[in-house]
C-alpha cells in the first residue's frame, strides 16, 4: 500500500515536471545574444542597467532577480555553522586548548598590523559588490581569514560567540525584512524598484542591492569566523592522578 | 609630466617582471625547501611591490590603493616565508648543505622559551 502511494506521488509529479519541461524548446540557445531580445540573458543584460542602476550585472542576478536563492544559500552557511557549533562548542574557557603551537614574536607582531589591512580589503570588496568583481560571500571570507591569521598568531586570542551570533542574526533580519518591505510595496518578495536607485556606476546606486551585499558579507563573516575559532579548539585531555584510582 | 610617470611605470613593470621570473626561475632550480624559500620569497616581494607601484604611475588616481597595496605586501611577504621556514624548521627539516651552518641552533639557547612567552 504504501509502495503503491509513493509510485503514485512519483508518477504524478514526473507528469507536471514533464509537462513543464516540454513547454522548453528543445536543443535552442536560451542564453543567446545581447541583441537576441527573447532570450534570458538578453532580458539581464539589457534591463538591468534601467531597472536596477546595478552596472554589476551577476550582482544584480545573485541578489536581486535570484535573491531568495541567496537567501537560501545563507541559511545553509548558517546551518552548516550552527551544526558544527552544537557539537563542538565548549562554552567554559578553561577547557579548552588550542591546536595551534605557539607562534613567533615576529608572526604575532606582524599580524597585528595586518589584520586591521585584511578586514579592510573584505570590506572593500563587499562594499563595492554592486560595482566591480566580488560581493558579500568574498568579503566576508576575507574577513575570515584575518580573524584566522589573529587566531593563529595569538594562542589566548577569543572571538566573543555571542557577538558573532548578534552580527550574524541582525545581518539575516536586515536581509528578511528588506525583502519583506519589497513584499509589502512592491508585491513581490525583494522587489527592488521601490528603493531610490542612486546614480548608475556611483558608491551609492541600485537601491537595496548594496545593503544586502552589505549585510551578507557581515553574516558570511561572522559565521566563518565562528567556524573558524571551534574548529582550532580542542577539549583539554584531563589527567587523571593515578593513586586516587588505586584508593 | 604625465608622460614622464607613464614611462617611470612603464619601467617599473618591466623591472618588477624581470624579478618574478627571477623568483621563479630560483624556485625551479635551488637545490632544498630553504633556499627555494629565499629566492621566492625575495625576488617575488621586490617584483610585485615595483609592479603594482609601476601600475600605480601609469594610473595616478590608483596611487594610494597600490601604496596600501605595496605596503602590505611589504610586511606579508617576508613574514610568511619566516612563518614557513620557522615551522620546518621546528619540524626537523633537514637543510642542503655542504658545510654544516647551523646558526639557529646557537641562538635558540639564548632566546627566552616558546612556551612561557605566548
Amino acid at each position: 500500500m504504501k509502495k503503491f502511494f509513493v509510485i503514485a506521488l512519483l508518477a504524478i509529479l514526473g507528469f507536471y515536471l514533464t509537462i513543464a519541461f516540454l513547454q522548453i524548446p528543445f536543443g535552442q540557445n536560451r542564453l543567446g545574444q545581447p541583441q537576441d531580445e527573447a532570450t534570458v540573458g538578453a532580458y539581464y543584460l539589457n534591463n538591468t542597467k534601467e531597472k536596477s542602476a546595478v552596472s554589476n550585472v551577476v550582482t544584480a542576478i545573485v541578489v536581486n532577480y535570484r535573491g531568495f536563492d541567496t537567501l537560501g544559500e545563507v541559511t545553509v552557511l548558517f546551518l552548516a555553522s550552527t551544526g558544527l557549533a552544537s557539537i563542538l562548542y565548549r562554552r567554559k574557557e578553561e577547557e579548552v586548548e588550542r591546536i595551534n603551537k605557539p607562534s613567533s614574536s615576529l608572526l604575532q607582531t606582524g599580524s597585528k598590523f595586518l589584520f586591521p589591512l585584511v578586514v579592510l580589503l573584505g570590506i572593500y570588496v563587499f562594499i563595492h559588490g554592486h560595482l566591480t568583481p566580488g560581493g558579500g560571500f568574498q568579503g566576508g571570507a576575507i574577513i575570515a581569514t584575518g580573524f584566522l591569521l589573529m587566531l593563529i598568531a595569538y594562542q589566548k586570542y577569543h572571538v566573543s560567540h555571542s557577538m558573532l551570533t548578534w552580527v550574524e542574526s541582525l545581518a539575516g533580519v536586515l536581509f528578511v525584512s528588506i525583502g519583506l518591505w519589497g513584499l509589502i510595496t512592491g508585491g513581490t518578495f525583494l522587489e527592488n524598484s521601490y528603493f531610490p536607485k542612486g546614480v548608475l556606476n556611483s558608491l551609492i546606486s541600485g537601491g537595496a542591492i548594496p545593503i544586502i551585499y552589505i549585510a551578507v558579507g557581515f553574516k558570511v563573516a561572522a559565521e566563518l569566523t565562528g567556524v573558524l575559532d571551534i574548529l582550532l579548539n580542542t577539549k583539554e585531555e584531563k589527567s587523571v592522578p593515578s593513586n586516587q584510582n588505586e584508593k | 609630466m604625465m608622460e614622464y610617470l607613464k614611462y617611470i611605470g612603464q619601467g617599473l613593470i618591466v623591472f618588477g617582471s624581470l624579478f618574478l621570473f627571477l623568483g621563479a626561475l630560483g624556485i625551479f632550480r635551488m637545490p632544498d625547501f630553504y633556499n627555494r624559500l629565499q629566492a621566492g620569497t625575495k625576488a617575488s616581494t621586490l617584483g610585485a611591490m615595483s609592479l603594482i607601484l609601476g601600475v600605480g604611475f601609469i594610473q595616478p588616481e590608483w596611487m594610494i590603493k597600490s601604496l596600501i597595496i605595496v605596503v602590505f605586501i611589504a610586511v606579508a611577504n617576508p613574514l610568511s616565508s619566516h612563518a614557513l621556514g620557522r615551522s620546518a624548521y621546528k619540524n626537523n627539516l633537514k637543510p642542503f648543505m655542504k658545510k654544516k651552518m647551523d646558526a639557529y641552533e646557537k641562538v635558540a639557547e639564548i632566546l627566552p622559551k616558546e612556551e612561557d612567552r605566548l
